[in-house]
């Protein structure tokens, strides 16, 4: 357990990209075919641009201050490694968690700035790709684990901590093996990995990574939950804030 | 348990340079790496020579540009890693000949010929994108995002981010020394706990801040869209470029027709 606080900035950005890359799913540039490209950016580009007329009917004059600071905060807390079961480190994607704070199109336009900001500034995920790796976290990631996440909240209880705790968990393990299923099944299409290897591998790492992003989502979650309930996307409506104003 | 940090970023350390490249406006070499880049990626596997030809056009702007070599091979070296991982996967596969058998292991020269051409594609595309963030500032890339027509609110957000990144790491880091000190992470299933807590708490941190920002923004006469920065003239100099490089990415397809 050392804190490594490595001041040059060069190497500090090379350690990122060490760190993180391994352990995200961004695609690099070259892997995937053009059909398989043009398909993700026409999603994508449909996507951010609902999404940003959506995000700036609700949020109007405060849309560039929030979402700035929000998508920096993802990016923050995608750096943090912790402990998975099992033995290794892994760190959090995020996707779900961001959709369930802020509601699924502010989630998803802050979940693709990350990966702008990412692919440009530090080649993490190429620049062709950027479609696909939006389409896998940004889509499926969060705009899917927030529809997973209201069901399953909604079933068990809408204003119970239960059900926050239960719909977040569930949906941020599914987003997570899903996007890279996601990723495996662009992989095996563009012919650069066989399909079942692309599976094997991706899936297969994932079901572990899906694990710890679902325990760190949900202490996050039960955390704002006993401090500052009024700050989810859909608020309980009963309050239950040990914080007497 | 690694935590890192990220310093105030510079990593335009060659954005100063008095040469050719530098002297194009930021949105000519956005473009032009665009479209080489695009050029490389859907090259067919195997079209060794149209690669090539790539780099000799990459290999001119490297040395135009005057870019610390040592820079960017370091870079390369840690943004290769991931595409390495990837990469083995791609060799194992049926078709054509069989060159080498291990158990069900099989290297055949199919599976050769995309793990060669995966590699080049994203090598070239490494170093491309790594002349253009070495010798282009973060601002002048998103100014030219948005002469290029992305939506300014989406270049407003993304500036604001990279605003932030580093504020809110910092804050963290804070956080993190503070349970350090307590003693709170020395047991593993704890880490989870402490840091999820963490999160959290930055996330409540971080919407404060953003009110906080926005106020501070009305106050300073915000209205919706931040204003617009006095434009880099284009040059004859731009077009030209421009126009060269459409026409080398279009010559580099087509050396296998003729």
């Amino acid at each position: 357990m050392v804190l490594s606080r490595i001041s040059a900035e060069l190497l500090s950005r090379d350690w990122y990209c060490l760190i993180h890359s391994y352990l995200a799913m961004h695609i690099p540039d070259g892997f995937l075919n053009l059909p398989v490209i043009i398909m993700t950016w026409i999603i994508t580009i449909g996507l951010i641009a609902v999404a940003l007329n959506k995000v700036e009917a609700e949020y109007q004059d405060r849309t560039v201050s929030l979402m700035g600071v929000c998508a920096a905060f993802i990016f923050a807390a995608q750096m943090i490694n912790f402990p998975i079961p099992g033995g290794t480190s892994g760190h959090l994607l995020g996707g779900t968690l961001a959709g369930v704070l802020l509601g699924p199109w502010a989630g998803t336009l802050v979940m693709s700035t990350v990966f702008i900001v990412q692919g440009v500034v530090f080649q993490d995920g190429g620049i062709t790709v950027m479609g696909a790796n939006i389409f896998n976290m940004g889509l499926i990631g969060t705009f899917g684990g927030y529809y997973l996440f209201s069901a399953i909240r909604n079933q068990v209880g809408k204003n119970k901590l239960s059900g926050m705790v239960t719909g977040t968990a569930i949906a941020a393990w599914f987003s997570v093996v899903i996007a890279a299923t996601a990723c495996a099944i662009e992989l095996g299409l563009s012919g650069t990995v066989p399909l079942p290897i692309a599976l094997a591998a991706m899936t297969g790492w994932h079901i572990l990574i899906g694990i710890g992003e679902a325990l760190i989502s949900t202490v996050t979650v039960t955390f704002i939950w006993r401090t500052r309930p009024d700050l989810f996307y859909h608020p309980p409506v009963k309050s239950k804030s040990r914080i007497q104003n | 348990m690694v935590l890192l940090h990220i310093g105030a970023f510079h990593l335009d350390i060659d954005s100063q340079h008095q040469t050719f490249w530098h002297s194009l406006t930021p949105q000519t070499r956005l473009l032009c790496a665009m479209l080489l880049l695009l050029a490389i990626v859907v090259t067919p596997n195997g079209h060794w020579l149209t690669w090539g030809v790539y780099a000799i056009a990459i290999l001119a702007v490297l040395l135009v540009s005057k870019i610390t070599l040592v820079v960017l091979i370091q870079r390369l070296a840690v943004e290769f890693g991931f595409v390495g991982v990837i990469l083995l996967g791609t060799l194992f596969r049926e078709g054509g000949e069989v060159l080498w058998e291990w158990g069900v292991l099989k290297v055949t020269t199919t599976g050769l010929t995309i793990l060669g051409s995966v590699t080049l594609k994203s090598l070239l595309s490494l170093i491309l994108l790594n002349i253009l963030t070495l010798t282009t500032s973060i601002p002048a890339l998103l100014q030219a995002l948005v002469i290029l027509k992305m939506p300014p609110l989406l270049v407003a957000i993304l500036a604001s981010m990279y605003r932030y990144i580093d504020v809110l790491i910092a804050e963290f880091n804070s956080m993190y020394r503070a349970a350090v000190s307590r003693n709170l992470l020395n047991h593993r299933r704890w880490q989870r706990l402490v840091l999820g807590n963490a999160i959290g708490s930055l996330f409540i941190r971080t919407y404060e801040r953003g009110e906080r920002v926005h106020q501070a923004m009305l106050a300073r006469g915000y209205q919706g869209l931040p204003p617009i920065q006095k434009l880099p003239t284009v040059r004859q100099r731009d077009v030209v470029i421009l126009t060269l490089t459409l026409l080398f990415a279009l010559f580099g397809q087509i050396i296998y027709f003729i």
